[in-house]
């Protein structure tokens, strides 16, 4: 019998009986050391991704955000209790450091799109000497770069203005795309009235840009410890 | 209990933007990466490794590209070189494509995610 | 590539709540504690994650099962 491992929480008083969970199954709270998972009872093989799924997903790991930040699984995590028992005891340590890391906080979510301009493909037909072939390339590589220093000027703006108010953030940059960067805040819950307040602020100040703010949402992007584990051991 | 109650959390997390359309749009690429089922039959693992294969032949490719860029700009080959250079990479280009057609493969399907690092190419 | 998303129904009207959907599955997809961590594959420095691969994670393993016994 597999199951369901939705998140992972330190407070065990936080797990409210009536969750349901993937399928309308019960959840239950697998007790493991002082640390205690959120599973339901899974009958199948694999975890079809589909609004449902994703959505009790969700909300499992948001019904005890009020009460305490827990660490969620990624959606999928398909396991047996012994599994899930030498996984944690094998990473106790690194656990608890991620728990002190996002106690207290949430995960706020800032999206920014940007338009791009069409790369012009010049008259490809006219291409037929291999200079010609590289100089039409230097050009498709110059508006590239531009792209890219206009990228790193949005993360770095984007930063500058939530300093000081955020314990961690992750970021990513899309040079080429229009969704140019996806960004990841952890935010202490006291603060995020003044969170909300800086956002509203960065946004008057970029007309150019248009802006999607989510959350609060439990700490997903700040879970892994792989990433941890890899940066230390420089494991891959 | 950690949290006071000056500062509730609401019940859903609130996406605030004045511009759903076009996010929704981005967001579908995203998503539409996932493959809907593993298909297990010899023709779809090849294709699976076709892909991978081609995607890092690519990747290499367009590196290629770049350097071979910089090293004209940086003036140190000669005219001849430049053309040798260049047409020996325009036919890499017309290769990738004919392989691509012959898997049936779009530029799309060439692009892998790398999670935090974003789209390989 | 065809939508994996056959569920989903899109239509102007259910646009404020696809966009939650997708926001919501940007969260709770790539991201998180990994306990299948085999599944990554990397290539020099760069981790070819492939997204997905560990909500398939018994798919895989259901795949090469068949594959061994061909």
């Amino acid at each position: 019998m597999k199951l369901y491992a939705h998140c992972l929480i330190e407070d065990l008083d936080a797990f409210d009986t009536s969750t349901r969970g993937i399928s309308g199954a019960a959840v239950r709270l697998l007790q493991i050391d002082e640390l205690a998972v959120l599973v339901t009872d899974f009958n199948a093989d694999t975890v079809a991704v589909t609004r449902e799924n994703a959505l009790d997903h969700a909300s499992v790991v948001r019904s005890v955000l009020d009460r305490t930040t827990p660490l969620p699984f990624r959606f999928g995590t398909l396991v047996t209790e012994q599994q899930l028992r030498s996984y944690i005891s094998a990473r106790k340590p690194a656990l608890q450091t991620r728990f002190a890391h996002v106690r207290g906080c949430v995960e706020m979510s800032v999206k920014i799109i940007r338009e791009v301009s069409e790369d012009k493909a010049e008259a490809r037909d006219e291409i037929t000497s291999g200079t010609s072939f590289l100089e039409e390339k230097r050009r498709e590589l110059l508006g590239s770069e531009q792209k890219t220093i206009e990228a790193s000027e949005i993360r770095t703006w984007l930063h500058d203005h939530v300093d000081g108010l955020i314990r961690d953030e992750q970021v990513t940059t899309r040079p080429s795309e229009k969704l140019v960067l996806a960004a990841a805040h952890l935010v202490e819950r006291a603060k995020i009235p003044q969170y909300k307040e800086r956002m509203a602020a960065a946004r008057k100040n970029r007309p150019e840009l248009h802006f999607l703010f989510s959350g609060p949402w439990p700490p997903y992007s700040f879970a892994n410890i792989e990433l941890e584990f890899k940066t230390q051991f420089g494991v891959s | 209990m950690e949290f006071s109650p000056e500062n509730p959390l609401t019940a859903e997390p609130e996406i605030e933007t004045a511009h759903a359309e076009e996010f929704v749009e981005q967001l579908r690429c995203v998503t539409d990466t996932l493959p809907s089922r593993i298909n297990i039959d010899a023709k779809s693992v090849e294709e699976g490794l076709a892909k991978l294969v081609l995607t890092l032949i690519e990747f290499i490719r367009r590196l290629l590209e770049k350097q071979a860029v910089r090293r004209m700009e940086g003036g140190d080959l000669s005219p001849e070189q430049i053309e040798e250079l260049g047409l020996a990479l325009m036919k890499l280009e017309g290769k990738l494509q004919e392989l691509k057609t012959q898997f049936g493969l779009s530029d799309e399907d060439l692009n892998l995610d790398l999670g935090p690092i974003g789209r390989l190419i | 590539m065809s939508s994996s998303f056959d569920q989903i129904i899109v239509s102007e009207e259910w646009e404020s709540s696809e966009l939650s959907l997708l926001e919501t599955l940007d969260h709770v997809l790539n991201r998180g504690l990994v306990i299948a961590g085999e599944i990554t594959i990397s290539v020099a420095d760069i981790d070819l994650i492939f997204i997905g691969l560990n909500v398939l994670v018994s798919s895989v393993e259901t795949a090469h099962e068949v594959l061994r016994k061909r």
